[in-house]
């Protein structure tokens, strides 16, 4: 290695800026963030010393008041709308990435985009065009007012339906664009094989059709429930406070409610269940996907 | 292995998602057009919120904010966020494990972390070097932040699809490393570094929660006014605004469809023009 000098001199110079700029204004801000946790509540919000436990004890809920499960409860919530959510972009996603696969070649570039395009636009602009739809007073809530499913005149929004709604149509893409690519690889003489051995249509979607396309199905999971459970926009346009996640609850700590540890400490819980879900979701695609790397 | 009944349903369906996909994009372009202030009903077409909102020195600010955020953020992340894609590839052979799990940090950290976790630190920051004072300078470092991590693992998916041994080939011809990087890497990056700008700049565009924690008072941009015009229930122009905003996403889509083929076409002849 008698050029080692100057490949390391090459390395830094073309990785250093990049990996700087990580470390410098993410991974330090986060522990920064982190440590935070474990001071005390100051007079105006701020973190002061002596170090404490105290925002985890109040994340659990021990207030001034006693224990309450508000903050228990939200956390709940956010995994329920999080796996709700992410079953539903499956349902819809599925059906709509083999549409694509089975299309002629020059169709397909064009609908993927058509899948894609609206996810382009601002999380917040979105938002405000499910707002639009599901006001009072327009067709679609007049329509389930008339069916009863809501009181006259509510409206649909906020609601915690709006946000799953929300929370569908954002993520949906992450979904199809893996799924589609699975299809796409299909290999049909599996297929051919199950239908020559005269299984039935849903024996050969069970056995021939979907274990195949569980690495892409496993793929936009992580894709889809990782950022929904981290969600902020899509609860606090269209949720109200019925549908709150954990991401408003640490968004309010640092906003009106002006108590940084305790937010810091639920941005810890945040950072702790998304990488565990990571972790959970990668087991299980290598699992089911027979041991293939999937995505992350 | 499709039965008709098969083909029509799904048929049926591909359009009832269309109409999930863009109805509410359609609503908010339809009633940016309205003489009143309603997305219930459709009073008669109007230019007034346009007028308005051109009349409105603060939005037009926010527009261009929007704007410079997103190239300036973009041009910065193609740059820094090339070079370590490149980096990854060249080295690959060494441990670079601990790069892999810091290059997919920004992109699994929820976005609410990552924005209030640059928030406290600027805020801290900004009381030592001025340099640091929440405004367009703190976005577009929290965005360059984001956006790398993109930029690398495309680039870097390009070059492992290459063939190893074209870099031996270089070699084998004397190339001297200006001319490898002339003749050889940006020719062969051009289209991972059209796509991933593009990418970038719709990573840009499309955040809001980044932008909001680490933005100063100066520094609105549209999603951040559109945010505050609904939080404080004055929505007049807001649909004229959203229209905007998805009139340049659709352009930008547009326009990626146009550049895409030709660039796969050209790469091969673009050794002459670069």
């Amino acid at each position: 290695m008698r050029h080692w000098g100057s490949e390391t001199r090459y390395l830094l110079l073309s990785v250093a800026p990049g990996a700087l700029c990580i470390v410098v204004f993410l991974v330090l801000p986060s522990l920064y963030l982190m440590g935070m946790a474990f001071l005390s509540n100051g007079p105006y919000g701020l973190p002061t010393l002596p170090l404490s436990l105290q925002a985890f004890r109040e994340l659990a809920g021990f207030g001034f008041l006693g224990w309450s499960p508000g903050n228990l409860y939200t956390l709940l919530r956010s995994l329920w709308q999080t796996a709700l959510a992410t079953v539903l972009v499956i349902v819809i996603a599925y059906p709509a990435a083999y549409t694509i696969a089975t299309r002629p070649v020059r169709w397909r570039a064009i609908m993927l985009l058509a899948v894609v395009v609206p996810s382009w636009t601002n999380q917040v602009i979105r938002s405000v065009g499910w707002m639009n739809i599901l006001a009072p007073d327009t067709p679609v809530s007049n329509l389930a007012a008339s069916l009863e499913l809501t009181e006259a005149q509510m409206g649909l929004f906020p609601s915690q339906f709006a946000v799953i709604v929300g929370l569908v149509y954002n993520f949906l893409p992450f979904m199809v664009l893996p799924l589609y690519a699975a299809f796409e690889r299909l290999d049909h003489s599996q297929v051919e094989a199950a239908q020559d051995l005269f299984a039935q249509p849903w024996a050969v979607f069970w056995h021939a059709v979907l274990p195949q396309t569980l690495p892409g199905l496993m793929a936009g999971t992580v894709l889809v429930a990782i950022p929904a459970f981290g969600m902020y926009v899509v609860t606090e346009l269209l949720g109200g406070g019925k549908a709150t996640m954990v991401g408003n609850l640490v968004a309010r700590q640092f906003a009106q409610a002006s108590n940084w540890p305790l937010g810091a400490a639920g941005a810890i819980i945040m950072i702790v269940m998304t990488l565990v879900g990571l972790r959970v979701l990668r087991r299980l695609g290598q699992r089911l996907g027979g041991d293939r790397e999937v995505v992350l | 292995m499709t039965a008709p009944g098969l083909a029509r349903g799904l048929r049926v369906f591909w359009w009832a998602l269309m109409v999930f996909l863009y109805a509410p994009l359609a609503v908010v372009v339809f009633f940016s057009f309205n003489q009143i202030n309603s997305s219930a009903r459709f009073a008669g077409f109007s230019w007034q919120w346009y007028e308005r909102l051109f009349a409105n020195e603060v939005i037009l600010s926010a527009l261009g904010n929007t704007v410079i955020l997103a190239l300036t953020s973009s041009a910065i992340a193609v740059v820094i966020g090339g070079f370590l894609g490149y980096g990854l590839y060249r080295y690959r052979r060494w441990k670079l494990g601990w790069l892999i799990w810091l290059i997919y940090l920004p992109v699994v950290m929820p976005d609410i972390v990552f924005g209030i976790a640059e928030m406290t630190f600027f805020v801290t920051l900004s009381q030592y070097i001025a340099l640091f004072t929440p405004g367009l300078t703190t976005m577009i470092i929290a965005h360059v932040t984001f956006q790398v991590p993109f930029v690398a693992l495309l680039v870097n998916a390009r070059l492992l699809s290459l063939d190893a041994q074209l870099f031996e080939v270089c070699q084998d011809l004397y190339a001297t490393p200006l001319q490898r990087a002339r003749y050889f890497i940006v020719p062969v990056l051009t289209p991972a570094i059209i796509a991933s700008a593009l990418l970038a700049l719709t990573l840009s565009i499309d955040d809001f929660v980044i932008s909001f924690f680490t933005a100063g008072p100066d520094s609105t941009t549209l999603p951040i006014y559109i945010w505050s015009a609904i939080k404080k229930g004055v929505t007049p122009e807001v649909n004229a605004m959203a229209t905007l905003m998805i009139a340049g996403v659709i352009g930008v889509a547009l326009l990626s469809l146009l550049i895409q083929p030709t660039t796969s076409a050209t790469s091969s002849k673009r050794r002459s023009a670069s």
